[in-house]
């Protein structure tokens, strides 16, 4: 039997952890590039080739239409759902994503789970690569207000990726499982989750018993399409608008070139966590100049505080739900690369009237909740019981489209509802039943989780009665069995999901995917170390070429020198790790001449702005 | 603990044979049973069918039975105990949730001995708040038609002062139910203790049926009032 680990399937990032049997702490684990972050962009070369994580970021910027970033948010949604994402990410879908979407990457299309087990199986093999064992049972986190077609996608991805999952755990509850391990803790937690794309709050209970810690959620709350990809998004949508305004380019043509403007954006928005200002030198496409912009932190979240906001709504829902005041909470836990943005922690702060804690990253902080949980699950040994909850009532439609709720929101899983069906008319030989999700009170307004009908006997109305019972498993997920109370039989029912994979479907994606074997991990990373030596090389070229080389000193001339051929001479040999490290040792000689180039083109820029005022 | 079981069942465990004596586990063999189709929701807990529960008490109760029944222990037994694990543990919140709540604990009393009975009266104003429920209906009609007329802003915010205080008066009823409710739980309990025969114990049931119907009304018309000022604003 392999090894069991948890996974943070994330909308920009995702990690694999274990729980490390030395320590007895949970750690990530690294992949090919020394950081335990895989960026969860998946590219399809012209060959079939399929690429995940770092070397498919790169293609973002050179094969846009054959990549996909973000694509979490598709994940059991229908194509209604999605009009927004559309307009804002560059997905494009095949026209036949009916109850399915289905993406199309270069030649071929895909289903979002299907993309999420590329990721998946990635980080698999990072895990595989370091244990020197297989990988075959997961516990994976998803956002606590996923609801449940997102879960049944979330797992089929699973399945698709080999994977045996033992358990989906809502995000911010394996943080809190992370942080108690990290330090004892007892009391009322908040842990409010803003990550690249979703944002969770979960209101929890921790209680000492004779039998170890129970963490019990109270309420949950969130917004499953908010997240820094929407700070991405705004900071995006107004440098186009400078651009086209000050420069007269639109680069709506070019997908490309924004894919490089928002890379620049973004480092730019991760720059102003820590600096008052950043610069963004962005080179128009077709060679018409440079546009060269510097952000002010001020000016940055004067423009993300509505987003920021949209996260306090959640927070007092919570809390009412919760019966608790703000200030009843005792400790706050900060989740999510997006409450590194100091407006973030200042709200939330101010919010709850106490300083948020922050030791453990908020990037690994998730998947290390999942190790926790896989080792629970595997080793039986178990000092720490999680009691999760549902974030959505489950409800039926009745007469005039009108839902009746049968599990309320923020119940304890697993929880049940049996009801009861009857015939409204003589010899109706079937019910159908329509289950929906969410808190309004109309079918048309909740999401359609399936439908099914109930088969009864010919005879008169009302004498049929079948028992259904609706149950929500430790997962979040929905499973429904009918029973025919007259004739005492157990009815199997074909659930319909509204937004879905079947089983057959799921069956002929593993075979197919079976059929495309992986080309082998090592092989792999060597040919992409070295495509990323070549693109870095070439880069420092250029660069040496220009004016400002002239004012390097000469030994930090001389390092760049000897950086580039040690990096030459590891390109030679089959040593990808090798070709990373000195790559990296490039990097940090060319720092001081991309500081020069920076200062250079700002200064112009500044200077040309001047004179035009004059 | 108290004695409890009123539903002592003597089945055969499905895994070793033996009689089962205890709500959840086989005292013989360990192995976790199947819920019978007649589970009371108080013996699931070890409780008798008394009504006035400590919250903190069944808290406890809650978590030590979720340490044994719960999915995690069951992950590498059998299907057939995960299943039923799927099913108790189910069962456990569920009961939990409604016995933690007044309100749900005692419509889930009455419904189990059949004495809960919605009826017309739910649609029924009770006499004693005729006149106000009266009152209030006319101001949210006028605070509706104020605003279908797109009506200016200074009225609307006078029709929603108005009837903001009106919901506050029937808040205060719901308090009274809640009071009235309290008292009976206490006087049920005490019948109990007593073992007072069915006659007095459904007279009993009968005053808490009227006085649930009571409280959903008023629920309903509060809630309603706090929809229309939500959209108002």
């Amino acid at each position: 039997m392999g090894k069991t680990v948890g996974i943070d399937l994330g909308t920009t990032y995702s990690l694999i952890a274990y729980q490390d049997p030395a320590t007895g702490r949970p750690k990530c684990v690294e992949g090919p590039y020394g950081t335990p972050l895989c960026p969860s962009i998946v590219s399809v070369d012209p060959d079939g080739a399929i690429l995940v994580g770092e070397p498919a970021r790169r293609r973002l910027l050179t094969q846009s239409s054959r990549t996909i970033y973000s694509v979490k948010r598709l994940m059991g949604r229908g194509i209604a759902d999605v009009q927004d994402e559309l307009k804002l990410f560059p997905f494009e879908l095949a026209p036949e994503s009916a109850n399915v979407l289905r993406v199309r990457l270069g030649d071929r299309v895909f289903t979002p789970p299907e993309i999420s087990a590329f990721i998946l199986r990635e980080l698999r093999q990072w895990a595989e690569q370091f244990f020197g064992d297989s990988v075959d049972r997961a516990v994976i986190t998803v956002p606590a207000y996923f609801n449940d077609a997102q879960r049944q996608a979330t797992k089929d991805a699973g399945r698709l990726a080999g994977l045996e999952v033992l358990r989906l755990v809502n995000e911010p509850t394996a943080a809190a499982l992370a942080y108690g391990l990290h330090e004892k803790r007892s009391g009322k937690v908040a842990v409010y989750d803003l990550g690249g794309g979703t944002f969770d709050i979960s209101i929890l209970k921790l209680v000492s018993t004779g039998e170890g810690d129970i963490y019990q959620v109270l309420s949950t709350n969130g917004d499953t399409h908010l997240g820094g990809d929407d700070l991405d998004n705004l900071l995006l949508a107004l440098a186009r608008e400078e651009i086209a305004r000050d420069h007269n380019v639109n680069l709506d043509a070019h997908p490309e070139a924004v894919q490089e403007l928002r890379k620049s954006l973004i480092r730019a928005k991760h720059d102003l966590s820590s600096e008052d200002r950043a610069a963004v030198i962005f080179d128009l496409p077709g060679g018409k100049g440079s546009w060269v912009r510097e952000f002010a932190r001020a000016e940055f979240e004067s423009w993300i505080a509505p987003i920021v906001e949209r996260t306090i709504g959640p927070v007092k829902m919570a809390l009412a739900d919760a019966k608790l005041a703000p200030s009843e909470i005792d400790e706050v836990v900060l989740v999510g690369g997006s409450t590194r943005v100091p407006l973030v922690r200042r709200r939330v702060k101010e919010f709850f009237g106490r300083r948020p804690h922050i030791e453990l990253n908020p990037d690994e902080v998730v998947a290390l909740g999942a190790a926790v949980q896989a080792d629970i699950l595997e080793s039986g040994v178990r000092d720490m019981l999680l009691l999760d909850v549902t974030p959505l009532s489950l409800g039926i439609e009745t007469m005039g489209g009108v839902v009746a709720k049968i599990i309320p929101r923020n119940s304890t899983i697993p929880a049940s509802a049996q009801e009861m069906f009857t015939t409204g008319v003589e010899n109706q030989t079937g019910i159908d039943i329509h289950v929906l999700q969410g808190e309004r009170e109309l079918a048309a307004d909740c999401r359609s989780l399936a439908r099914f009908t109930l088969r009864v006997p010919p005879g008169p109305a009302g004498l049929a009665r079948i028992e259904v019972k609706f149950l929500i498993d430790a997962s979040g997920i929905l499973q429904v069995a009918a029973k025919d109370l007259r004739a005492g039989t157990q009815q199997s029912i074909e659930v319909q999901p509204s937004y879905g994979l079947g089983d057959a479907e799921i069956e002929h994606m593993l075979e197919e995917s079976i059929e495309h074997a992986e080309q082998d991990f090592t092989e792999r990373q060597l040919i992409e170390s070295r495509i990323e030596a070549e693109i870095t090389l070439s880069a420092t070229q250029k660069s040496l070429a220009r004016d400002q080389a002239g004012e390097l000193a000469a030994e930090e001339r001389r390092a760049i020198d000897d950086a580039v051929a040690a990096l030459r001479e590891a390109m030679a040999g089959r040593d990808y790790k090798l070709i990373r490290t000195r790559l990296e040792t490039l990097n940090a000689a060319t720092e001081r001449l991309a500081e020069l180039q920076m200062n250079r083109a700002l200064s112009v820029a500044l200077e040309g702005k001047r004179l035009g005022q004059v | 603990m108290t004695s409890a079981s009123t539903t002592t069942v003597t089945a055969i465990c499905w895994s070793c044979r033996q009689p089962v004596s205890s709500e959840h586990f086989c005292a013989a063999c360990g192995k976790i049973q199947p819920i019978s189709g007649d589970t009371d929701y108080f013996a699931f807990f070890g409780l008798p069918q008394k009504l006035a529960i400590d919250p903190a008490d069944l808290e406890k109760r809650f978590h030590a039975l979720s340490w044994k029944l719960h999915p995690d222990n069951f992950v590498r037994a059998s299907e057939a105990e995960r299943e039923l694990s799927l099913e108790r543990s189910s069962q456990l919140n569920d009961a939990y949730r409604t016995l933690l709540d007044p309100t749900a604990r005692v419509e889930y009393l009455l419904a189990r001995e059949g004495m809960r009975r919605e009826g017309q009266q739910k649609q029924q104003a009770p006499p004693e708040l005729l006149e106000e429920v009266f009152e209030l209906n006319e101001s949210l009609d006028e605070l509706r038609m104020a605003r279908a007329a797109g009506g200016d802003p200074e009225e609307r915010a006078r029709l929603s002062k108005t009837l903001a205080a009106a919901a506050r008066k029937f808040q205060d009823s719901l308090a009274g139910v809640d009071a009235e409710l309290k008292k009976l739980f206490i006087a049920w309990d005490a019948a109990i203790d007593a073992g007072a025969d069915a006659d007095s114990r459904r007279a009993l049931m009968e005053r808490m049926n009227a006085a649930l119907n009571r409280r959903s009304y008023i629920r309903n018309l509060v809630d309603g009032v706090h929809k229309e000022l939500t959209e108002n604003c």
